[in-house]
């Protein structure tokens, strides 16, 4: 193994480690905080708001287990070049190396509760449909699309530090605009336009459609999130490449 | 193969090489602040270079440039290698993981192989006195303890222009004459060293030439002994009442820089 490799995959698990050992409960707290947070969401869409109905359960947690994904890997890989400043000053390292490093380590995070959300479904009753083989191609596009966001986010953070007051904000409202807590075919026909071009709305349908209706995914949708994505990431690679001897400087001043 | 000739090229080798920072001045002014101006020398294979000056003088910076973490501005800077590192002490270490695992981890940062760093683990703990504790976690261990394991990963590490930022020798007092005394060797060996220091007695005792930097400007460079003499002089100059510049040993002036 290429030793660059070998170091994204140990500091990641390294810095699962550390976060494991923060807290008494430890790791226990990546399957309790996502159980939590879903709870909250499920008393005040499905009682107070009266938004559920049969099945309502199944519909918010596939939403929510995918789009936490998402929104902690950009959360936490945003800020991969800037909270690395004292590494950064010490060592050479190529940059390109450290959105992985995050990325992996959410990716590992949500890989258990998503198993565990796989198994509630299983044993819920709700049945286990042949379109399951497909959740491979649905889980590679979103993190080509998390890729691509987090590192381009963390390729410009170091030149623009207050936009991480942004992004918390932001991606609270674009939850809103994924269907979370709604469906989207629900609404008007002109409005839906709006919302494919979103690619966690479409993302998160696709999820529901191959996990509860036992629908195909609808392939040239997800087509065309992982081109994008991949364009995304070639433009981050190019940033992270170029500034590559810039940000230890940028992040020190 | 060996051409001895032939004048021997420089391994590095720095003309009129500046590098500037931002400097935040109110909300939205920004202030360019040169911390190397012009500095410029050349380094060889095998030899032990001195950098000395003051505080402030763009020592930190240098070394940055030297490592390849920071591109200069202007100037240039030709390499024979991209193999050159800062002797860094803890890097990257996380007070939750044992120790086993910080070494693992400073030592892939520094370039080292897994295996290599898993291979030498017995030496490493053997080096640092901490047999029995190297699976416990470093939030457990005294500072000793961390400085002795930091030494003995760092010391593992092995580019061919070793950077070395003053401290030599780390840890309680034995700990220290037995670091301090290694490092010595490796410096007086084949190994391509620069050390950065402000102190005339940390140069002379480990270097065979030096170059000397004020405010971000080479002075001179030369044989060692001349530019100290320059270095002292001007000192003295400086602070009238002291004198001469005092001249600890190496090992109590170490000892204040841990």
């Amino acid at each position: 193994m290429h030793p660059y490799v070998e170091l994204v995959w140990y500091k990641a698990y390294a810095d699962l480690r550390a976060e494991g050992a923060r807290a008494y409960l430890g790791m226990l707290w990546w399957v309790l905080e996502p159980l939590l947070q879903m709870t909250v969401y499920y008393i005040v869409f499905g009682y107070l708001l009266q938004r559920g109905g049969p099945g309502f359960i199944y519909f918010l947690l596939c939403g929510l287990v995918t789009w936490r994904w998402f929104a902690n890997s950009l959360l936490r890989g945003a800020g991969a070049i800037s909270s690395n400043a004292g590494l950064m000053s010490q060592v050479y390292l190529p940059k390109y190396l450290f959105p992985p490093m995050a990325i992996i380590a959410n990716f590992l995070k949500f890989l258990i509760v998503f198993l565990l959300f796989l198994a509630f479904l299983i044993f819920s009753g709700s049945a286990l449909h042949w379109s399951w083989i497909t959740l491979p191609f649905l889980l590679a596009t979103q993190m080509l699309l998390i890729a691509a966001c987090s590192s381009l986010l963390a390729a410009v953070m170091p030149f623009l530090p207050d936009l991480k007051m942004l992004i918390e904000n932001g991606l609270t409202l674009w939850m809103f605009m994924s269907g979370v807590f709604y469906d989207i075919t629900a609404l008007p026909e002109r409005a839906q336009l709006y919302f494919r071009l979103n690619p966690m709305a479409t993302l998160i349908e696709n999820y529901r459609a191959v996990l509860i209706q036992g629908a195909w995914p609808d392939w040239p949708a997800l087509g065309i999130i992982a081109s994008v994505s991949m364009l995304g990431i070639g433009a981050a690679l190019y940033l992270l490449m170029r500034y590559d001897r810039i940000y230890p400087r940028a992040v020190m001043s | 193969m060996n051409d001895i000739t032939v004048e021997p090229q420089p391994v590095l080798e720095l003309q009129n090489v500046g590098v500037s920072y931002k400097r935040r001045k109110g909300l939205f002014k920004r202030e360019r602040f040169w911390a190397l101006r012009d500095v410029s020398f050349s380094l060889y294979q095998g030899e032990s270079l001195g950098i000395i000056g003051r505080n402030g003088a763009g020592k930190s910076t240098l070394l940055k440039l030297l490592a390849g973490i920071i591109d200069q501005d202007r100037g240039q800077i030709r390499r024979a290698t991209l193999r050159a590192a800062l002797l860094t002490l803890r890097l990257g270490f996380l007070p939750y993981l044992t120790g086993r695992e910080n070494a693992i981890l400073s030592g892939m940062l520094m370039g080292i192989h897994r295996r290599e760093i898993e291979q030498a683990m017995d030496k490493i703990v053997a080096f640092a006195e901490l047999e029995g504790f190297i699976d416990q976690p470093l939030e457990t261990y005294s500072a000793g303890m961390r400085a002795r394991l930091g030494f003995a990963v760092a010391f593992r590490s092995n580019p061919e222009i070793l950077l070395v930022d003053e401290a030599l020798g780390v840890g309680d007092a034995e700990f220290r004459r037995k670091s301090t005394e290694l490092m010595r060797q490796k410096i007086h060996s084949d190994q391509t060293v620069v050390v950065v220091s402000h102190s005339a007695s940390v140069i002379k005792e480990l270097c065979d030439r030096a170059v000397w930097i004020e405010s971000g400007v080479t002075k001179q460079a030369g044989p060692t002994e001349e530019i100290l003499a320059a270095y002292g002089d001007q000192a003295s100059a400086k602070i009238p009442r002291r004198g001469k510049l005092k001249r600890p040993n190496v090992v109590s002036h170490i000892t204040r820089n841990i």
